[in-house]
């Protein structure tokens, strides 16, 4: 995405603000939710913004339904978005798990506050990032995006909504209560090039079509109510008629696929930084308000000589290992630096090898500093 | 990164803090710079700390958050943990002679000033945020004295727009009074 100078306008934006407008900008036209701090400025935003585009918005009376009512304007044809905090997205994981079953495209922003449970609503946390991985029961791929400024926002919310549409998948959007809440100057939205897609509709003899029967990406293409096609939708496991089934063979089929869609549409699926990797000695892993104190680490210890390089996951979930891998191929320490108790650090010990990993966390409400990530550094090198 | 400046103003709930935040960031935006402002307050809408940060600067800053503050604003003694320890040695803190009785102690200068009795003698204690603004950007020479009146003018309420006018002009005077 490139900013045209042409029609640069700058003004003062807010990280919530930046997703709802992101939303609009990327075609979303049905918004449910039910607002809790930090994320209420996205329902707030989007009450303001849909019905100046034909969209429709709806505070609805709870979590679950909020995210039942997105599944459904989908699968009625509409780009949809709901946003939530730890505890809605607690709420909503029964549903979620629907989506991924059923092949719904919507996407799901969860700003994240301090917890468990209720916890502290305006305090900054990363503790979600397994939730967001596995907080739906069984076995189920999903895309986690986390975003880490507010332009950021802008783009990753842009970026989820073409992925649910063009993998037919929820799609979550992850960050914390600070970037939620940041304000910074940014070229405004209207002045971004913007690329968007579109989801795939049935275009064949309605008599040939079966709801699950996927194309060559893997993907099948959905239908309209009304649009003359035969179709049936369960959370249960189902064969490519839609229709419920325990066969051994389809159950295998059907979720290898799902899984296999994300695997093979790989390339535009992962995204990443890489940041003065190619020779660091320690890595710093980090994502979202986190990364920023990594990034100012990075400057601060290379200015004293030591050789440290930055890697930030920006499509979290499925995580890009062989990125990973190649940032900390020469790395001898890996620091993940993270607002919670240890959650990443797990996947990156399980990818790099527990005796060059440490972790670097905090969960008490307060950021990371760059100053606590340059003295972890110093006291490696 | 070297022409940053980090400003903290900091209260209690309820005393227009993020809205000042929000006018002097739009100052300095109209002036070409960028700004990052964050936020930290209690999930109470009045009481309870309240507070929010800029980082300023040419270009986009490494970390958005401050680390070393040159100019705070203290509007009540609530605000008062962990000033000391953010202040950039020989900074300037500025704060309420009245609500904070303790302002805090260490290498940079304290201005305690009468602010928000200044806003109850003009006629509203509500535009406290304002006359601080006014004192902030005269004494520290932060944005011009244009741009500061212009987001004030656009960020507030009608109604409320000749005593906010009043309000940054008795700020900028009781900044020259103490030069």
């Amino acid at each position: 995405m490139s900013n045209q100078t042409s029609t640069n306008k700058r003004e003062n934006l807010q990280g919530n603000h930046a997703c709802a407008l992101a939303a609009v900008a990327a075609g979303c036209r049905f918004y449910a939710g039910y607002p809790i701090t930090p994320s209420s400025e996205i329902a707030e935003r989007m009450s303001l913004e849909l019905p100046k585009v034909d969209g429709v918005f709806v505070q609805m009376e709870d979590e679950i339904a909020s995210m039942g009512a997105i599944l459904g304007a989908s699968m009625g044809g509409a780009k949809v978005m709901t946003a939530t905090s730890g505890p809605g997205f607690s709420l909503k994981q029964e549903n979620i798990g629907y989506g991924v079953m059923t092949e719904v495209p919507c996407v799901v922003v969860n700003v994240m506050r301090g917890g468990p449970s209720t916890g502290m609503p305006t305090r900054p946390a990363q503790g979600d990032i397994m939730q967001a991985r596995w907080g739906t029961h069984g076995d189920h791929p999903i895309i986690v995006l986390t975003p880490a400024s507010v332009n950021e926002i802008y783009q990753q919310t842009i970026r989820a909504f073409n992925l649910a549409e063009r993998l037919s998948t929820p799609v979550v959007v992850l960050y914390d209560e600070t970037i939620g809440h940041l304000v910074e100057t940014v070229d405004v939205a209207g002045a971004q090039e913007i690329e968007l897609h579109e989801r795939k509709w049935a275009a064949g003899e309605a008599d040939d079509y079966l709801p699950y029967q996927p194309d060559d990406d893997m993907v099948p293409p959905m239908t309209r109510p009304g649009d003359g096609y035969r179709t049936h939708t369960t959370g249960l496991t189902h064969g490519e008629d839609g229709f419920p089934t325990q066969d051994p063979d389809t159950a295998n089929r059907v979720l290898s696929r799902l899984y296999g869609k994300l695997e093979h549409n790989k390339d535009i699926v992962e995204c990443f930084e890489a940041m003065d990797t190619e020779d660091a000695d320690i890595l710093i892993v980090a994502y979202g308000i986190t990364s920023h104190a990594a990034r100012s680490a990075v400057h601060d210890a290379r200015d004293k000589g030591i050789k440290v390089g930055l890697f930030r996951p920006i499509t979290m979930w499925p995580f890009p290992e062989q990125a990973l891998l190649a940032a900390a191929s020469k790395a001898r320490h890996i620091v993940v630096a993270e607002m919670n108790a240890g959650q990443l650090v797990l996947e990156i010990e399980r990818l790099a090898g527990r005796d060059r990993v440490q972790g670097l966390n905090r969960y008490d409400g307060e950021h990371i500093t760059p100053a606590d990530i340059l003295s972890t550094i110093e006291g490696i090198a | 990164m070297s022409d940053e400046i980090e400003i903290r103003l900091s209260g209690s709930g309820g005393q227009g803090l993020q809205l000042s935040a929000k006018i002097l960031s739009r100052a300095f935006t109209d002036e070409g710079k960028n700004v990052a402002q964050s936020q930290s307050y209690e999930p109470t809408s009045r009481g309870g700390m309240s507070r929010s940060d800029l980082v300023i600067g040419s270009d986009i800053p490494d970390y958005p958050l401050a680390s070393a503050v040159d100019y705070m604003l203290i509007l009540d003694q609530i605000a008062i943990k962990g000033a000391a320890e953010v202040m950039r040695p020989g900074g300037t803190v500025i704060t309420d002679v009245k609500l904070t009785p303790e302002p805090p102690r260490g290498d940079f200068k304290v201005l305690a000033l009468p602010i928000t009795e200044t806003a109850i003698k003009l006629g509203n204690v509500r535009i406290a945020n304002v006359i601080a603004l006014g004192v902030l950007a005269g004494l520290g020479e932060l944005c011009s004295r244009e741009s500061l009146e212009s987001a004030v003018g656009s960020m507030t309420p009608p109604k409320f727009r000749d005593l906010n006018m009043k309000a940054l002009r008795t700020g900028y005077d009781m900044a020259a009074a103490r030069l």
